[in-house]
Formats: C-alpha cells, sequence, structure tokens
C-alpha cells in the first residue's frame, strides 16, 4: 500500500483511525461541516481551477523554485503535520525535485499566520523511513488496535464507531 | 443533532435543478428546496425530473426515494459515490457463509425483545390478556432460540413472534382497527395498510442510513440475499419496526388521529391510506424516528434514526473484529 499524507498524519494522531482509515472504513465525511463544504465544492468543481499539485498519491498545495508550501488552517497537531511535509519532500527527492518545506497556519480569526520551515536529512528521513515502515505493521494486522477513549474522541469522526 | 433532512413531496409537479438549490414546480408555482439541510428526497406523487436533476443531487449527496400514488415503493436513486470497501464486502460473504446463523438469531431475538416492550407498555396500563404473550416472548423465545437452529426454524420462530403480536392488538386497539390475518399485497384491511406503508418508510430509511456505511447491501443473514438489492435493509430495519412503525400506528389510532372513516380510502375497502392519511402517518413517522434520547453507551444524544446507522456499525465490528453482534434494544438504549 501506498502511503499518502493522510496516513502518516494519522499515524500520529490515532492508530485506530488509522487502520480504519487504510482498511477502507473511512467515515470523516460524515460531519455536516464536511458534507456541506464538500456538496458545495463538488457543485463549483466545474469552476474552479485547483492550484493543487498530484504526484503519486500525495496532493501538494504549492510548490514553488525553493519550497514546497502545506497550508493549515490550524496548527493542532504540528507533529503530524511536520512528518506529512517530510514524507512530501521525500517522495519529490525521489523523483529528482529538491526542496525544502513551508508550513503555513492560517488559524481562523487572526490575521497572522504562524510559519514553519523543516528540511529533510539524514536524520530525519532515516526516522521518516522507520515510520513508515511501523504504518505497514499497523496497517496490515488483521483488527483494528484497540480503541482507547482520550479527549480528542470527542470531536472525532470515527467516535460513534469505536465506542459504539 | 437529530435534525431531519428528510423531505416529502405530496403533490405532482417537476424537479429541477435552479442555480444551487432544487426547485419544484407544480401548478401552484415554485418552491425552492435548499441541498444544504437535505439528504433524502422522497416523492409520494408522479413527479417528473431529467438526468441534469439526478446529477446534481448526485453530487449533493441526496438521496432520491420514489413511490407511486398507492404508497408504494418504486425504487431509489442513489449519489454515484458510494462508501465501498471491497475487503469487507469480502469479509461479509464470509461472515454470510459461517456466521449467519448468529447474526438471524441476534435479530430474531432483537424483535422478540423490542415487541416485548411495546406491548409491556399496554400491559401496565391494564391490558391483562397480554401476559401470555409477553411471558412467551420473553422465556419462551429465547429458550428455542439458545438451540441449534437451521435458517428455517429462526425464521419460523420470526414468523411466530409477529403472528402472536399481531393477535395480541385485539386487546388494546379499537375495534375496527383489529385485524385477522396479516396480508401484505394488497392490503386488505386499514391496519395492514398502515403496517405496509410503514414497514415501506422504515425500509427505505434503513436504506439510507446502510447506504452512509461500508456495508454491502446485497448480503443479508436473516432475509436471503436473493430477496432483493437491498436484502441486508430488510435485515436491520426488522429491530426497529416494533418500536417505530408500530409504536406510530398504536399511537394515531389510539388516540384517533386516524380513523377509518376520514383517512383511508373508501373505493378501496379502506384499505389504503388516502393523501390526508398519508400526510398524517409520515408526520408522525418522522418525529418518532428523528426523537432523541441518551445513547447509554455513548453517552451522547441520539436517535431512533442514528441508531439504524449504528446497527450497521455494530455488524461491521462483527465481521471485521469479531465483536458480538447486538441489534438495538429499547430497554436498554444501546
Ligand atoms: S474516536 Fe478516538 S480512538 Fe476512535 S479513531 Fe477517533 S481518535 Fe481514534
Amino acid at each position: 500500500m501506498k502511503i499518502n499524507g493522510t496516513l502518516i498524519s494519522y499515524f500520529f494522531i490515532c492508530k485506530t483511525k488509522l487502520w480504519l482509515h487504510a482498511n477502507r472504513i473511512n467515515l470523516e465525511d460524515n460531519s455536516e461541516d464536511v458534507r456541506i463544504g464538500k456538496i458545495l465544492h463538488e457543485i463549483n468543481e466545474e469552476k474552479s481551477k485547483k492550484s493543487e499539485i498530484s504526484i503519486d498519491n500525495i496532493k501538494i498545495d504549492k510548490l514553488t523554485r525553493d519550497y514546497l508550501v502545506e497550508i493549515k488552517k490550524s496548527d493542532s497537531d504540528p507533529e503530524a503535520v511536520k512528518w506529512q511535509v517530510l514524507l512530501y519532500l521525500y517522495k519529490l527527492k525521489q523523483k529528482g525535485v529538491e526542496r525544502k518545506g513551508k508550513i503555513e497556519f492560517i488559524e481562523k480569526n487572526r490575521q497572522d499566520k504562524k510559519v514553519h520551515y523543516i528540511e529533510l536529512d539524514e536524520v530525519n528521513e532515516k526516522e521518516l523511513l522507520d515510520i513508515l515502515k511501523r504504518i505497514e505493521t499497523i496497517i496490515n494486522q488483521d483488527t483494528p488496535p484497540q480503541a482507547k477513549f482520550e479527549n480528542k474522541c470527542k470531536k472525532c469522526a470515527y467516535y460513534e464507531y469505536c465506542f459504539i | 443533532m437529530a435534525k431531519n433532512h428528510t423531505r416529502y413531496i405530496f403533490s405532482m409537479g417537476e424537479l429541477k435543478r435552479k442555480d444551487n438549490s432544487i426547485a419544484f414546480r407544480n401548478e401552484k408555482g415554485n418552491f425552492y428546496i435548499p441541498i444544504q439541510d437535505t439528504r433524502e428526497l422522497y416523492c409520494m406523487n408522479e413527479v417528473s425530473f431529467n438526468t441534469k436533476f439526478l446529477d446534481f443531487i448526485s453530487r449533493a449527496g441526496i438521496t432520491l426515494h420514489l413511490f407511486n400514488y398507492h404508497g408504494n415503493y418504486s425504487g431509489s436513486f442513489y449519489p454515484k459515490e458510494q462508501l465501498v470497501s471491497g475487503d469487507l464486502t469480502i469479509k461479509q460473504s464470509m461472515c454470510f457463509i459461517e456466521q449467519r446463523l448468529v447474526i438471524a438469531k441476534a435479530i430474531v431475538e432483537a424483535i422478540a425483545a423490542n415487541i416485548y416492550e411495546t406491548l409491556y407498555h399496554y400491559f401496565r396500563h391494564g391490558k391483562k390478556e397480554l401476559k401470555q404473550t409477553l411471558d412467551w416472548l420473553k422465556n419462551d423465545v429465547k429458550k428455542f432460540l439458545c438451540k441449534d437452529l437451521t435458517i428455517e426454524q429462526i425464521l419460523f420462530i420470526e414468523g411466530q413472534i409477529w403472528s402472536r403480536f399481531y393477535d395480541s392488538f385485539k386487546y388494546f386497539l379499537p375495534k375496527d382497527f383489529v385485524m385477522n390475518k396479516r396480508v401484505k399485497r394488497p392490503p386488505d384491511n386499514p391496519i395492514n395498510a398502515l403496517v405496509s406503508f410503514g414497514n415501506t418508510l422504515l425500509y427505505t430509511k434503513t436504506i439510507s442510513s446502510i447506504y452512509e456505511t461500508h456495508l454491502n447491501q446485497t448480503i443479508s443473514f436473516l432475509h436471503s440475499p436473493r430477496e432483493g438489492r437491498f436484502s441486508l435493509s430488510l435485515d436491520i430495519s426488522e429491530a426497529f419496526k416494533p418500536i417505530v412503525v408500530f409504536k406510530t400506528i398504536f399511537d394515531l389510532v389510539g388516540k384517533k388521529r386516524l380513523q377509518v372513516t376520514k383517512h383511508f380510502d373508501k373505493s378501496l375497502n379502506y384499505a389504503l391510506l388516502n393523501e390526508e392519511g398519508k400526510k398524517i402517518f409520515i408526520d408522525a413517522f418522522e418525529t418518532r424516528i428523528n426523537e432523541t434520547f441518551m445513547h447509554k453507551k455513548l453517552k451522547r444524544k441520539t436517535s431512533f434514526k442514528n441508531c439504524i446507522k449504528l446497527d450497521g456499525y455494530k455488524l461491521i465490528k462483527y465481521i471485521v473484529e469479531g465483536k458480538d453482534f447486538k441489534p438495538f434494544l429499547l430497554k436498554e438504549k444501546v
């Protein structure tokens, strides 16, 4: 299985979610906000030309001469975003494209955006490969890792599935 | 939560896309239905539309259920983007081969338990004649279901449960509504008409709910998968019939909000609801299915309608993880 940005971020957010999503039990479209957003997106799709770039199975927000830019709406999971970007940098590098990573957090109701820079180096590349291996192991298990209730579950789209 | 996303159209007319809304036109003019709060559209009368309209609602993730004038279900239109999981379908098929009886028994047990709850209400209010049926539901059914049974035997028990349930109506329903036997097609008396109409509504709701899960609608356990395209929805809806469909019927009939001479079609021997009757029924049905309560396990408010989807999740967990499958029980609210 090809590991994409969503899977690597779920690895940091929740292993149960990682397994469920990877095994095609993907429920995140159920929340009303997401649904409405998706509807409007779907319907207006004809008009909008997306600036997103798609390479392999990853989607990149923006690629400039120096940077790969990832834009996020909140910085609630900085660790997950960091590894997501490192994965993209790694995939680009394999195609002979070397860039640095730039992460922009655009918080709602706030003007100033936080920007983080990140580079793929020998150390984190090794760590990345190790993470990818661990993700493979988890998603290849027959059953999902046991869900343990934490605060984040309250807002998770999988809540009903996990705790029914 | 528990917002009602269902729209019913009772009159003849035409459905169209108008910008980002659904427009319904009949001789009285244009009506607009915002897509944001719509998930299901029920056409209870002759309605026309074109493929442009279907493409639009498909993108918006809206399901269309079609009924003919007599209230018979004709079919549904589904958005193309379905949650499908090849893996799950394979496991679901294996589960049918290896565990069919376990799931079928669980469903029948839930039917009996939920009928028990429904009847117990009348017993508590003085209908002591129900005692025998209640005891039978509580003790005997459980004992039968513990045995090694074939699917035919399980279906036989299910049949017995329903027929005893119908037999008990004479103790608490007004005389003109009591039925002698359950005849499905065509319904030959008012109560049969209500049961058929209610079961069909519940069935379409279940189809929509299961559609939000990754289950394959054609692989069912109690009903034979040969029975139809959505036979799994027949299975999942069973446990909810007593508490949603029959509860609605008993309330409407008991409170005389539905009356034989007023709300049924006389020319058809009162064997079909008339338009006014259908509206009253649908209104009460929607209210009931969207009624909210605290889910004992999730510790959240939920509706009966959402519990249908949750039963789908339980089934997935049984199929994928081997967790016990127990359909929704009114008494335990899980
Ligand atoms: S509900 Fe909790 S355990 Fe389940 S997927 Fe979400 S975060 Fe993970």
